[in-house]
């Protein structure tokens, strides 16, 4: 074979590689942004959300022997209720505090849900078996299964998101309270009821993405630190409280990870979040689809 | 309908309204004069429940409202237009409207019904319904601020400063939707600077100035006072 020919395969399956990546990103990047859009509160908690979410849909695998799809629903639905109960246990109380007060809270937050998890499964590295094995080659391109279910099943997950907020009267309520919070108050939107639902979507999108990624990557209680900190990255990228930038920023950082990985030094790939956080807070430190200060 | 009493307000510890007692009767459109920084906007705000009231009561219609968050005061039938619009710049017209709507979201004949009477209100806006809010001249977001509050089919409808940055020919037509929208029943608490303009339309009015209420009566009574026609009218 030609060397160009390889060449071009090898970045193609980079690219590949990268949206794979990005999908799990964006998936977790999408949740804090409709956090952060209703509430302004930088929810340091989600990564360890996602890390439940990997954790559950293992243990239905593995302990009650559930199918992989059936395992995944299962730990949406608990992830549904368990974000709806931080919000109301734990962040609406402190809704009139100041800021910090909230901040705190959520990194007390992931610190108990790390020693839940540490407590409940240990501390090992588990790796969660995809009845998706199997490799299959597109042009000479070759991705598992399990990649191509990831990438599918992000799309099909974001456009879903997208048609609930934009097609649904429920929806709407979470884009206008983004959009404008007292706004929303005065047409009779119950402030409470749109902080329930969207902290119980953010979390259960976390807990489908952990459960898509844990064929391709490891399990452990410590997991959500780094996933937590490159989905801040990317909402900073994309711009706090923006979906699109979200989207978009998610992917961006899967395709430079990956990209980079093979071109540069794959011992590099987690820093990469890194040198993209301080070139947009240099360049354009309201992120590439900073809503308009109103 | 409407009673507040002894009412006072507080942003941190600065006092904004001071025992405000003002009251408005069924199908009564009663305007609120007072210059910027009075306190009319605070007195709509603490109305709608948005800020709560440091003592005094709340009455509307039987209850007491004081304390209640605004979801359920626009549910007991208040809905209010507020200074700067507060719009969903991002979403469509027709979007606004619906989200106006949405304590009624169950009854969705009667908000298709309501619908149709605001585009006859605003034909405008029914050119308009698909495009951003945010695409809108002022004029216009200030019909689709109003259009909004009348979604709710409020029984009272508070309109802070609806003729703010509007052309004297828009102002007219929007004193005369204002009328027209009390003739067809609701009550209606405006608050004003244009006070030549509001007089023309209201029952009765109240002045304002430093967070007091230092005057209360008929339209009448209030164009011919010397006070305000000195500070609003200009004559
Ligand atoms: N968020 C706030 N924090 C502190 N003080 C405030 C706040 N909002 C208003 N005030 C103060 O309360 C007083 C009344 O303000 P308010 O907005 O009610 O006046 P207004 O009569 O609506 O004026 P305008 O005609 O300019 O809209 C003013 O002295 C203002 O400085
Ligand atoms: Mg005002």
């Amino acid at each position: 074979m030609p060397l160009g020919v390889m060449e071009m395969e090898l970045f193609f399956q980079q690219i590949v590689n990268g949206l794979v990546l990005g999908s799990i990103y964006s998936l977790v990047a999408l949740g804090i942004t409709l956090i952060y859009g209703i509430m302004q509160l930088p929810n340091f908690a989600h990564g360890h959300l996602y890390m439940l979410g990997a954790y559950l849909t293992l243990w239905m695998m593995t302990i009650y022997g559930f199918r992989y799809w059936t395992a995944i629903l299962v730990s949406v639905a608990a992830l549904f209720l368990i974000g709806m109960l931080l919000e109301r246990l734990v962040f609406r109380p402190l809704h009139n505090a100041p800021h910090i007060n909230s901040m705190i809270a959520a990194v007390g937050v992931m610190l108990f849900l790390e020693a839940v998890a540490r407590k409940l499964w240990g501390s090992d590295y588990r790796r969660l078996d995809s009845p998706y094995g199997e490799v299959i080659s597109v042009f000479g391109v070759t991705i598992t299964q399990q990649r191509v279910i990831i990438i599918v099943a992000a799309i099909i997950l974001m456009i879903g998101l997208n048609l609930f907020l934009k097609r649904t009267v429920i929806g709407s309520t979470i884009e206008a309270m983004a959009q404008n919070r007292e706004g929303a108050f005065l047409v009779g939107i119950d402030a409470n009821k749109v902080s329930l639902l969207t902290f119980g979507i953010a979390a259960g999108l976390a807990a489908a993405a952990a459960s898509l990624a844990a064929p391709i990557n490891l399990v452990y209680p410590s997991m959500g630190a780094m996933v937590n900190l490159k989905a801040f990255v990317i909402i900073v990228l994309g711009g706090m409280g923006s979906i699109p930038g979200a989207v978009i920023g998610g992917y961006i950082l899967g395709l430079a990870e990956s990209i980079s990985g093979t071109y540069i030094n794959s011992e590099y790939k987690d820093l990469v979040a890194f040198v993209i956080l301080i070139l947009i807070l240099t360049v354009k430190p309201t992120g590439l689809f900073a809503k308009e200060a109103r | 309908m409407l009673k507040l009493i002894d009412v006072s307000v507080k942003y941190g510890s600065y006092e904004a309204l001071h025992s405000i007692n003002l009251h408005l009767n069924e199908g009564e459109l009663v305007v609120l004069l007072g210059a910027n920084g009075a306190g009319k906007s605070t007195i709509f705000r603490t109305i709608s429940g948005l800020l709560q009231p440091s003592t005094g009561h709340i009455h509307f219609m039987g209850q007491s409202i004081g304390g209640w968050s605004p979801d359920r005061i626009v549910k007991a039938g208040i809905a209010q237009c507020p200074e700067g619009r507060k719009l969903f710049l991002d979403m469509s017209v027709l979007k606004n409207l619906i989200l106006g709507g949405y304590v009624h979201r169950k009854d969705k004949a009667g908000t298709a019904r309501m619908l149709k009477q605001i585009f006859e209100l605003f034909p405008i806006l029914y050119d308009k319904k698909d495009q951003a809010a945010g695409s809108l001249s002022g004029g216009q977001q200030q019909m689709v601020a109003i259009a909004r509050a009348l979604m709710a089919k409020p029984k009272l409808l508070l309109l802070d400063e609806p003729s703010v940055g509007l052309a004297p020919l828009v102002v007219e037509q929007m004193f005369e939707t204002i009328a027209e929208i009390n003739r067809n029943g609701t009550s209606v608490l405006l608050a004003e600077q244009n006070a030549y303009a509001a007089l023309q339309i209201a029952h009765r009015g109240y002045l304002i100035e430093n967070g007091r209420l230092v005057l209360e009566g008929s339209s009448s009574k209030l164009r011919n006072n010397e006070e305000v026609k000195r500070a609003y009218i200009g004559a």
